[in-house]
């Protein structure tokens, strides 16, 4: 064997078969149970089952609108907050504890996190009190068991994944570009909706994709901060896994979950390449 | 030329490392026991009470294999031609799965002479064989704030007074003591328990605050005043009120639904002898009522005594005994549980 070659297979061996093991594989046996009825005899009927029924349609569709709305909403407050970050910053310590003030949370158990978004969100969490002491309101807001409190939940457990890829297409942002374009006689407005948000446009779509497919397969912070009263997939099927101890159903929902969230970044890829080459 | 002589040393390094870790339970082969058990304070509890006591008067050491009881579950199964696990607890309900699954050994009373002093119906049977045995019952009961409700509560029905709207919890079918507990509601309710749709409507009428995948997301419920009147474990709630905090356990009238921790022999464990004496010194009076005082579950074995304090925090309450506990056909449930839970998802998780 070539001598270049083998260096970098043998670095890639151990990588490779990490992967396999902990990833392919296991996927492997999610897709078999997927595929197969408990006789273990070859079958389409989970998908069937999952597909044809308008209650699975229903839980798709609630599924998926609270992870655009994530989305959506950690892009909504992700580029100013990394346009802060990487524009408005002029002290380099500061930038610096702003950084870890964004990912230290990230260093806590997702558990924890959802658990105090129950303390601040409940009938008598910090937020209902304020507003009850404040005179706003004459009885608690539910929150939590809503979708408004996932979606404030896992905004917050997802954010920081925006920020930095938004961040670090900004930040390797060519000044010479907003030059040329403010010395061509365009206003800052033009100059951002031209030049500054096409070129961050591969870091938006990656951080949208990161955030999208984080919140779609969420389960810990749906679980807790719905209180059991809204159902997401990735409850359907731990349900069936940690329960109910249907394989193969758990295995043809979780498929179809997969397949449905590569649909979606399939399509915000191409979005992000058509608008990249324009 | 450096990376093709050290790359062979370093795996054939890692092997031998890797071997020798592996090598090690083999050698001392005769001096363990693996033992599968439940992690955080139900294992600390286990190994204090029974696994300690065993090492001291066998000096075989007792490895733990910590993990719930469906990861229990799953990995005998994997393990079926060759079992590395020789005693295993389970709950309730993933017994009788794992006995349908072929993993246990029946329980002989000439080599477990203390399964003599176990109540009738802690000793679990298919056909004239005992596949498992109780160590200890906990149970679901009526838990409240005390601050919030001063009268205690006598009934279940009383999860749907006007008061208390918003701030009742409940185990959701994720949890082991969900789908259970809707038949025992059903019951406690009146209704026919062959159709859980009528009760299903009625939980979908009444405004919880929660339903509860894990016994410490119904604690931190109680903890954090989210909810003030729900079904919570013996064990969980009692854990709430040695931290001084304003709750209430009672078993109502209609009592309550209660399961238990059990102790198996795996079929074609790797130390039998050394497991069933290990099984043996579980059911001790010693350690039912050390697993009592630790974890408030309700002995199995016959004429334990616990300090008065403990009493009355055991899963059938203060005035109660193992009668008012109900304790439903698992059998029946587990064929069901599919269905039910799929209807639960329809009409009450929406």
């Amino acid at each position: 064997m070539n001598r270049g070659l083998r260096m970098p297979l043998a670095m890639l061996a151990a990588p490779l078969a990490f992967f396999v093991a902990f990833f392919l594989a296991p996927l492997a046996v999610v897709i078999l149970a997927s595929l197969s009825d408990t006789a273990n005899a070859w079958t389409l009927e989970q998908y069937v089952r999952v597909l044809a029924d308008r209650y699975h349609w229903e839980v798709i569709l609630v599924t998926f609108r609270i992870a655009c709305l994530t989305t959506l909403v950690s892009l909504l407050l992700g580029y100013p907050l990394a346009w802060y970050l990487t524009r408005m910053v002029r002290w380099r310590a500061w930038r610096r504890v702003c950084v870890i003030l964004l990912v230290v949370p990230m260093f806590t158990s997702n558990i924890v996190r959802s658990f105090g978004w129950m303390v601040l969100l409940g009938r008598k969490g910090l937020l209902n009190q304020t507003l009850l002491d404040g005179g706003l309101i004459d009885r608690p807001l539910r929150l939590l068991g809503t979708e408004t409190g996932i979606l404030i939940g896992m905004v917050y457990v997802l954010l920081p994944f925006m920020v930095l890829a938004i961040g670090n297409a900004l930040s390797r942002l060519d000044a010479s570009h907003e030059l040329a374009s403010a010395d061509l006689g365009a206003p800052p407005r033009a100059t951002f909706f031209h030049v500054i948000l096409p070129l961050t446009l591969p870091g938006v779509i990656s951080g949208c994709i990161m955030v999208f497919t984080l919140a779609v397969s969420a389960y810990v912070t749906p679980a807790l901060l719905s209180g059991g009263r809204i159902s997401v997939l990735s409850m359907l099927i731990f349900q069936q896994y940690s329960s109910v101890f249907d394989f193969h159903y758990g295995g043809a929902l979780s498929v179809v979950l997969l397949i449905f969230t590569l649909v979606m970044v399939g399509f915000a890829g191409r979005i992000g390449r058509t608008r990249g080459d324009a | 030329m450096k990376i093709r002589t050290t790359l062979p040393f370093k795996t054939a390094f890692l092997a031998t490392a890797i071997g020798g870790v592996c090598a090690q339970p083999t050698m001392a082969d005769d001096k363990t026991l693996t033992v599968a058990l439940y992690g955080g304070n139900w294992g600390d509890a286990f190994i204090g009470c029974v696994a300690q006591p065993f090492t001291q008067a066998t000096g075989i050491k007792v490895v733990p294999e910590i993990g719930t009881s469906t990861t229990t579950l799953a990995k005998l199964q994997q393990q079926k031609a060759k079992p590395g696990i020789d005693v295993a607890w389970m709950d309730g309900g993933i017994s009788e799965l794992a006995q349908q699954a072929g993993v246990l050994d029946s329980l002989d009373a000439t080599a477990i002479p203390h399964l003599a002093d176990v109540v009738p119906q802690g000793l679990y049977r298919s056909g004239d064989s005992v596949f498992a045995v109780s160590s200890g019952y906990y149970s679901l009961g009526l838990t409240y704030n005390t601050h919030e409700i001063s009268q205690p509560p006598t009934s279940w029905n009383d999860l749907w007074k006007p008061a208390y709207a918003g701030a009742v919890t409940l185990p959701s079918p994720a949890n082991s003591a969900g789908v259970p507990f809707l038949f025992f509601l059903a019951q406690a309710r009146g209704l026919d328990t062959a159709d859980l749709s009528p009760l299903l409507e009625q939980l979908a009428e009444l405004d919880t605050s929660s339903y509860y995948d894990s016994s410490g997301a119904a604690s931190n419920a109680f903890q954090s005043g989210e909810a003030i009147i729900g079904a919570h474990f013996n064990v969980g709630a009692w854990d709430l009120v040695d931290k001084g905090l304003p709750i209430g356990f009672v078993v109502p009238k209609e009592g309550a639904w209660a399961t238990d921790a059990r102790l198996h022999l795996i079929k074609g464990a790797p130390h039998k002898a050394a497991a069933q004496r290990f099984i043996d010194t579980a059911l001790t009076r010693e350690a039912s009522a050390c697993l009592a005082e630790k974890l408030y579950l309700g002995p199995a074995v016959k004429n334990v005594q616990v300090p008065p304090a403990v009493a009355t925090k055991l899963p059938w309450g203060e005035r109660g005994s193992l009668a008012d506990l109900r304790m439903l056909d698992w059998n029946t449930i587990n064929a069901r549980r599919a269905a039910v839970t799929d209807d639960w998802n329809r009409k009450v998780a929406r």
